[in-house]
């Protein structure tokens, strides 16, 4: 997948270097003062420099070269590597050719400094280049130089301006066999609490008008001398409404080789979890509670889930414009899951998870805070007044966690792949049992 | 491109010690002539020469070079000194060492090839030097011909584009793919 190449601007031309110059005036100013003062050992220290600089001038060039620079991906998993290609035309009058490629942040290079030089003509170096974290990253942003033979001319340095390559996270695919605590649509992997055409037996009952004679059970038939048939529970899809909190981004990100912030949390979590359930077939809708506010409706398939993905890859922490007294509205439908992934930090958040867990939805939420998070604070800030305000912060946070397990509504930290696996089948297996909600 | 003396490559800050050193070897080169420079005059061509090396590209260069020709040329009245040679010997490896510096960025490594193109070009250039102060000397004493610096000159620069364009025609280009 190729993306658009970026170009050299056309005022780009060719201008003398700076030792040209500098040979120019020494030859021509010796020769000069040697002439005046008739010193001969002058025009010896000046003979070099005069053939430098005549050598120089003798490889003036002509033309205009034309550079384009490409990266090879437009898309990309954290972690994943690209290159970056210049094609390099109408340079038949240079020597050398140097790429000064930018340091973006999140993405390593090699060579590391992202600096490569050839002589010309020849192969053209590569860059290659590997964004290590999750988002919108430029690559590809770099200087272009060449040079004519003895160094006379130079040719920029010419920015070239890079791509915008989409991050997504990195996939980290698991195979749950947990059950979705409330599935309630057509045709799915999860066993339902009614009965239908699935594989799971839920008993022998008599025979009745509408059973389908395949179904019966000939041995209990005869056993009881009347007609039973076999049920089974039907298995149905489920609708997981993944819930991100990019309220704020706690803790210091390193990229996928190192930390990762409450934000790297929540977005590798979002991503797994998206990639499980549209494995299996479940219907997947994102929505970020932040600034952006992005949203991504119920759907289910490949397509979709690349849509997810781009939607966390673009995901900002920022406090939401218009907050609603705190309380959000996630319009969340029966049959639905909602994962929560967040820090707990907000107090919006907990009660949306406490309003969902009242109803009846069964909700989970993934703490995403890590151990080490430490608060950012202005400079000039009392550093033990804001120890002290963080630790005050977090005994707030856990009250909130206790509170919200003792409404039912699990919280588990992120451990990776399978983190939800057994809330899952807890959560499923006390849905089985009758219970009285709120609404 | 000032830069910190970490992030310079190896290389460049070998580049950059033969653009503070040659100067000032220059500098001392009167001395065996009988004539060694006085210290302030030493430390004005070393800070020259560190502005040079924290600059490849600047005019510093050429300042720099202009007071070592100066004082070369208020110390000696016999310039035909041997010392000249490791005067103009000096003043090109820092010239070929500044250009190779002024390649690219300061954290670019210089590259090998490169460099061994340069090495043959200094060579090619300072087979001229003896060249002239031996003809130098054997005119020394005789009484001046009219036009003859002239002459000489022009000389010079006949034999440069002549060198410039047999050095020119290399072999064919490699076409690229």
């Amino acid at each position: 997948m190729s993306s658009q190449p970026s170009s050299a601007l056309p005022e780009a031309h060719w201008r003398p270097t700076g030792a040209l110059s500098r040979a120019l005036v020494i030859a021509a100013i010796a020769v000069a003062v040697a002439l005046l003062a008739g010193d001969p050992s002058l025009v010896v220290v000046a003979v070099p420099f005069v053939l430098l600089s005549t050598l120089g001038l003798v490889h003036r060039p002509s033309g205009t070269p034309r550079l384009v620079s490409q990266v090879d991906h437009q898309s990309l998993h954290e972690g994943q590597g690209t290159t970056s290609r210049l094609t390099v035309e109408g340079a038949e009058d240079a020597e050398w050719l140097t790429r000064a490629s930018g340091q973006p942040p999140y993405v390593v290079m090699r060579p590391s400094s992202g600096y490569v030089g050839a002589l010309l003509p020849g192969p053209v170096p590569d860059i290659e280049v590997s964004p290590r974290r999750w988002g919108r990253r430029m690559l590809g942003e770099e200087k272009v130089a060449l040079f004519t033979p003895w160094g006379g001319y130079r040719f920029g340095p010419v920015q070239l301006g890079g791509q915008l390559v989409r991050v997504l996270p990195q996939t980290a695919p698991y195979d749950s066999r947990a059950e979705a605590p409330q599935p309630l649509g057509l045709v799915g992997a999860h066993r339902s609490r009614r009965g239908g055409s699935g594989t799971e037996l839920a008993g022998i009952l008599p025979f009745a008008p509408g059973d389908r004679l395949r179904r019966i059970n000939w041995r209990v038939s005869l056993r009881t001398d009347t007609l039973h048939v076999v049920s089974t529970r039907a298995e149905e899809d489920t609708g997981v409404l993944i819930v991100v909190d990019a309220l704020a981004d706690h803790g210091a990100s390193d990229g996928i080789d190192g930390s990762a912030s409450s934000l790297d949390l929540a977005v590798r979590a979002g991503a797994a979890i998206a990639e499980h359930h549209i494995r299996a077939g479940d219907r997947m809708a994102l929505r970020v509670i932040g600034r952006g506010g992005e949203q991504v409706g119920y759907g289910a398939g490949r397509r979709h889930l690349r849509r997810l993905q781009s939607t966390l890859a673009s995901v900002r922490p920022g406090e939401i414009r218009d907050a609603d007294d705190g309380v959000l509205q996630l319009r969340v439908t029966g049959g639905t899951v909602v994962i929560v992934l967040t820090p707990m930090l907000a107090e919006s958040v907990g009660t949306v998870a406490a309003t969902l867990t009242r109803r009846g939805v069964p909700t989970i939420v993934v703490d995403t805070l890590p151990a080490d998070a430490r608060p950012g604070v202005p400079n000039g800030t009392d550093l033990l007044l804001a120890g002290l305000a963080w630790r005050m912060r977090l005994v707030e946070r856990a009250t909130v966690l206790g509170r919200l397990a003792g409404l039912g509504c699990p919280v588990v930290p992120w451990r990776g792949p399978g983190t939800v696996d057994d809330v899952l089948r807890r959560l499923s297996r006390r849905a089985q049992l009758p219970r009285v909600v709120s609404r | 491109m000032t830069r910190r003396l970490g992030d310079l490559s190896t290389s460049q800050i070998v580049l950059r010690a033969l653009i503070i050193v040659g100067p000032v070897v220059a500098v001392l080169a009167t001395g065996p002539a009988g004539h060694w420079p006085p210290w302030w005059m030493v430390a004005a061509v070393l800070a020259l020469a560190s502005g040079f090396a924290a600059l490849p590209e600047s005019p510093v260069g050429v300042v720099t070079f202009l007071v070592v020709l100066a004082w070369w040329l208020l110390a000696l009245d016999d310039g035909l000194h041997t010392s000249v040679l490791v005067v103009a010997a000096a003043l090109v490896v820092t010239h070929i060492a500044a250009q190779l510096a002024s390649y690219g960025p300061a954290a670019m490594p210089v590259d090998a090839a490169l460099t061994r193109v340069w090495v043959q070009r200094g060579i090619v250039v300072l087979l001229a030097v003896p060249v002239v102060w031996g003809l130098a000397r054997l005119l020394r004493g005789d009484p001046d011909q009219p036009g003859i610096w002239v002459i000489g000159v022009a000389a010079t620069l006949a034999a440069t584009v002549a060198a410039g364009i047999v050095l020119t025609t290399g072999p064919a280009p490699v076409e690229r793919r």
